[in-house]
């Protein structure tokens, strides 16, 4: 992955900033990884999220990007990653990552296996947290991407 | 929404078609019994043919009513007609697709041709008239030597960027046997044959043409991990220019399938009349916009008949 993300020729023409939503693009796919190019801007956010059985590694090619990981009782875990620096997650993690800065951010995402089924979590006004079981669809091919 | 909703896979006989099937005294063929018309086939028992079914307009309603904006019309290849002598087959074949054209949008078309006489000009005549692509029964693929014989029409709609529907043929069953036996038998193995094919020989022959296998190609792709075990060509789960429309399955194969060839990959086709398809709710509003919207677009293209 960091390879990829240091070969922009590669990825460099999928590149696409909108002000609305992330933009995605799938570089590569087999048995045992799939590789998204992710386009960030406006402060996106993906809120809070795992990815049922698939760990992963994200770099940061352009911009910054905010991961936090959630903390019961507590303020998040959060840093902030820049161009050249990457980040990793496991499964079983519960994460968000947004848009940091003015600059847009160009990110490299691998997920191992591919993604497949993801949760997504809400957290009720009374501080409850619900899970939504989402296909790996609704996060990297949204309606209206 | 400027990308239409599209089924790309449903079977409409048209008016002519069904006079012409009528007219014939073998199988397949038409026959009137009290106030009933009988379907026979050659490898399926005899069934009443429900002709409300066949009506256009009512069809068009119900794809309406589940937010579709166009229905490419397949060939019924287990009739049998692409395999009848080619002065049989013609006729029958000219007047389903003339029927489906005329019929307008909704409707767009998969051609067909008869497997005797099938060559470049068809193809061309096929997609000069309106047709989005072209249809095949399986057996047309289902090895190195018919790929061969079929090797000029692929050409050509490689060429013409024109895609390919594989669907199961015309099933030489038991009439004896249960109604449902060849769409669990023989519609799966030879769908599954028919993409082993591609996957060890058509995809290096054809690189270019798109192709979209009827029932999940009978659940091929999800072989793979056997495939790869025993030596073949599993990374074909991940060839580009392949689609698999979910006909008749549910959400638990379409999310199996969806996890080993990815969403991309996935297009609504419903076989109606055929079945009533399942429905694929649980799998998300995303997965319903890629299945019915972005993938058929990159599949169809924009042919005359698809653009709304």
């Amino acid at each position: 992955m960091r390879e990829l993300a240091g070969t922009p020729d590669e990825w460099a023409h999928l590149v696409e900033h909108r002000p609305d939503a992330r933009t995605y693009a799938e570089l590569r796919r087999d048995e045992h990884v799939g590789i998204w190019l992710i386009c960030w801007m406006n402060d996106h956010d993906t809120g809070y999220h795992d990815h049922d059985l698939s760990s992963g590694a994200v770099a940061v090619t352009a911009g910054a990007v905010r991961e936090e990981r959630l903390v019961l009782g507590g303020a998040p875990a959060a840093r902030t990653v820049a161009a050249g620096d990457s980040f990793t997650f496991g499964a079983g993690d519960i994460h968000r990552v947004s848009h940091a800065g003015a600059e847009p951010a160009v990110t490299i995402h691998a997920y191992s296996p591919p993604l497949w089924r993801m949760g997504s979590y809400e957290v009720l006004p009374t501080g409850e947290l619900r899970r939504w079981s989402l296909s790996y669809a609704e996060e990297l091919r949204p309606i209206g991407a | 929404m400027d990308v239409p909703a599209t089924d790309v896979h449903q079977h409409l006989w048209p008016e002519g078609l069904l006079q012409l099937l009528a007219r014939r005294t073998v199988a397949p063929r038409l026959r009137r019994e009290d106030r009933d018309w009988i379907l026979e086939l050659a490898g399926e028992p005899p069934a009443v043919l429900d002709l409300a079914a066949h009506d256009p307009a009512e069809r068009a309603r119900r794809a309406a009513a589940d937010g579709l904006d166009r229905i490419v019309v397949a060939p019924s290849t287990p009739l049998g007609i692409e395999a009848l002598p080619v002065r049989e087959a013609q006729p029958l074949l000219d007047a389903f697709h003339a029927g489906v054209l005329e019929l307008g949008a909704p409707y767009a078309l998969w051609g067909s041709v008869p497997l005797a006489a099938c060559g470049p000009a068809e193809v061309d005549a096929l997609l000069d008239a309106g047709a989005a692509g072209l249809c095949l029964p399986a057996e047309a693929l289902g090895g190195p030597e018919a790929l061969r014989r079929t090797a000029p029409v692929l050409e050509r709609l490689a060429e013409r960027d024109a895609p390919l529907l594989v669907h199961p043929g015309c099933a030489a069953g038991d009439t004896a046997l249960p109604a449902w036996w060849p769409a669990m038998t023989e519609y799966v193995a030879t769908m599954q044959a028919a993409w082993l094919a591609w996957a060890e020989w058509g995809r290096a022959a054809h690189p270019g043409l798109k192709v979209v296998w009827a029932m999940l190609a009978g659940g091929a792709p999800l072989q793979a991990e056997r495939l790869g075990a025993r030596g073949g060509p599993a990374a074909a789960v991940h060839d580009e220019r392949s689609w698999y429309d979910v006909s008749s399955y549910g959400p638990k194969a379409v999310d199996a399938m969806l996890r080993v060839v990815g969403v991309d990959r996935l297009v609504l086709g419903s076989d109606r009349p055929v079945v009533e398809p399942p429905s694929l709710a649980t799998l998300g509003p995303a997965v319903r916009e890629a299945v019915t919207r972005t993938n058929p677009a990159a599949l169809l293209g924009s042919p005359r008949g698809l653009t709304p």
